[in-house]
């Protein structure tokens, strides 16, 4: 089933790497910067057009082209080289 | 032993002890402290004093699905400090953690610093010197700080958690190196935790809450009954993360004051249940929205909990004016096995 995962910037690989022990590492992210509580409708709503182009990208293209676009940066995010742990994103 | 192995090399014991806490910091298998190097020697002893084989699987920890067998919590259990003895306590717990209803999963990868905490009842409790008294909750004693520790250490290396990398908690909490005491059943009027959950006096149990915080309320004595319920009860603020329900430890002149004016645990649920309410004007409206939609409040007040029995009793610690309260809830229960 297409799919897409919705996040601000701040999860965008944690949630990669959460979508990866699902099964799905190459998922398709629309990401918005962190945070998102404290804004009006309206702000909220332009945040949300902004991620559509990618949104509908991860509900349209095949997955070979997926999984193509996003071989590599699965491979960074999942296992980021030598990080066992972290103060900051990573 | 099935485990990779690593060969480590020091000019004397304190040398190596040093390189072996170095290299298991380096490879992020540890809470931060030092760890004793299990050695495929202990490992075996560890297994066998857990009355299993080694390739048991107990349960599956999230996030990364990692595979939590016998022998896997052994080299955990070592590296936390733990008597060999002290393995069936630690399974029982890893057992209670990985059933489905208990939000394992959640607790690894939130920001919130929700954490497991273990209560233990039965004789084990004297069989390994698990604390239950003055100071029960530590520090000072080594199975209290070293089985708590070695959950901490199968979570991050068996489940996966690693801080900042799996696990988003945004500050963190030192309940996460250790949260765990037994129930002070001795000096208990009522019938231990356990027995209300179904088991045997003369069995020995684990249960695991999922726990968010830790509040000592101190004061009431002297005052009544109903004054110490109303003082515990406005010390038991609603909170995220604990708000499946609220486990309070009476301590033990507490507990024999509401037993001597004649109150049942269910009595004392019940009081508490109807004094731990705070206007809703008090709280954000937004919280006091979600708190109401999860049944725990009404147009005018925020309740402490659904119903009564959502607020979890058990008898802890020494002599004083003292009880703790924890927001927490989903308790499972494990029979602990092979002692």
């Amino acid at each position: 089933m297409p799919t897409v995962m919705v996040v601000t910037d701040t999860f965008a690989k944690f949630g990669r790497r959460m979508a990866s022990t699902q099964g799905c590492p190459y998922v398709i992210i629309a990401e918005t910067p962190n945070p998102i509580r404290q804004l009006e409708p309206d702000a909220l709503r332009a945040r949300a057009q902004a991620m559509l182009p990618t949104v509908i990208d991860g509900l349209t293209l095949p997955p070979a082209e997926i999984q193509r676009r996003m071989r590599e940066v699965a491979r960074e995010e999942i296992h980021p080289s030598g990080v066992v742990r972290s103060a900051s994103p990573v | 032993m099935t485990q990779a192995q690593t060969i480590l090399t020091g000019e004397s014991v304190a040398d190596l002890l040093t390189r072996s806490y170095e290299h298991a910091y380096e490879q992020g298998w540890t809470d931060g402290l030092p760890i004793i190097p299990p050695t495929p020697e202990a490992v075996e002893r560890f297994v066998a004093a857990s009355g299993r084989s080694g390739d048991d699987l107990i349960g599956v920890l999230p996030p990364r699905k990692g595979r939590a067998t016998v022998e896997v919590i052994a080299v955990n259990a070592i590296m936390a400090g733990c008597r060999a003895e002290y393995m069936p306590v630690v399974i029982a717990a890893i057992e209670a953690m990985t059933d489905p209803s208990y939000p394992l999963e959640f607790m690894q990868v939130t920001t919130n610093p929700m954490t497991p905490f273990l209560l233990v009842n039965g004789p084990v409790r004297q069989q390994l010197d698990i604390n239950y008294g003055t100071g029960c909750l530590g520090p000072g004693w080594r199975a209290n700080a070293t089985i708590g520790r070695s959950i901490r250490l199968s979570m991050i290396n068996i489940g996966g958690a690693l801080p900042g990398v799996y696990s988003k908690v945004s500050l963190g909490s030192p309940l996460r190196y250790s949260y765990i005491c037994g129930e002070n059943e001795e000096e208990n009027p009522w019938t231990p935790f356990h027995v209300d959950r179904g088991f045997e006096r003369s069995q020995s149990t684990v249960t695991v809450f999922k726990a968010s915080n830790f509040c000592n309320i101190s004061g009431g004595e002297g005052v009544g009954a109903d004054e110490i319920l109303r003082h515990i009860a406005t010390n038991m603020p609603p909170m995220y993360g604990g708000g499946d329900g609220a486990l309070l430890l009476l301590g033990i002149n507490h507990a024999r004051s509401l037993f001597d004016a004649g109150l049942t645990k269910r009595d004392i649920q019940q009081r508490l249940f109807e004094y731990a309410r705070v206007p809703a004007a008090h709280f954000a409206e937004s919280f006091a929205t979600t708190e109401r939609n999860a049944g725990r409040g009404d147009a005018d007040s925020v309740w402490r909990a659904r119903c009564p029995e959502e607020i979890y009793l058990a008898v802890a610690g020494g002599p004083g004016p003292q009880d703790v309260y924890i927001g927490a809830g989903m308790p499972q229960t494990r029979l602990i096995r092979g002692l």
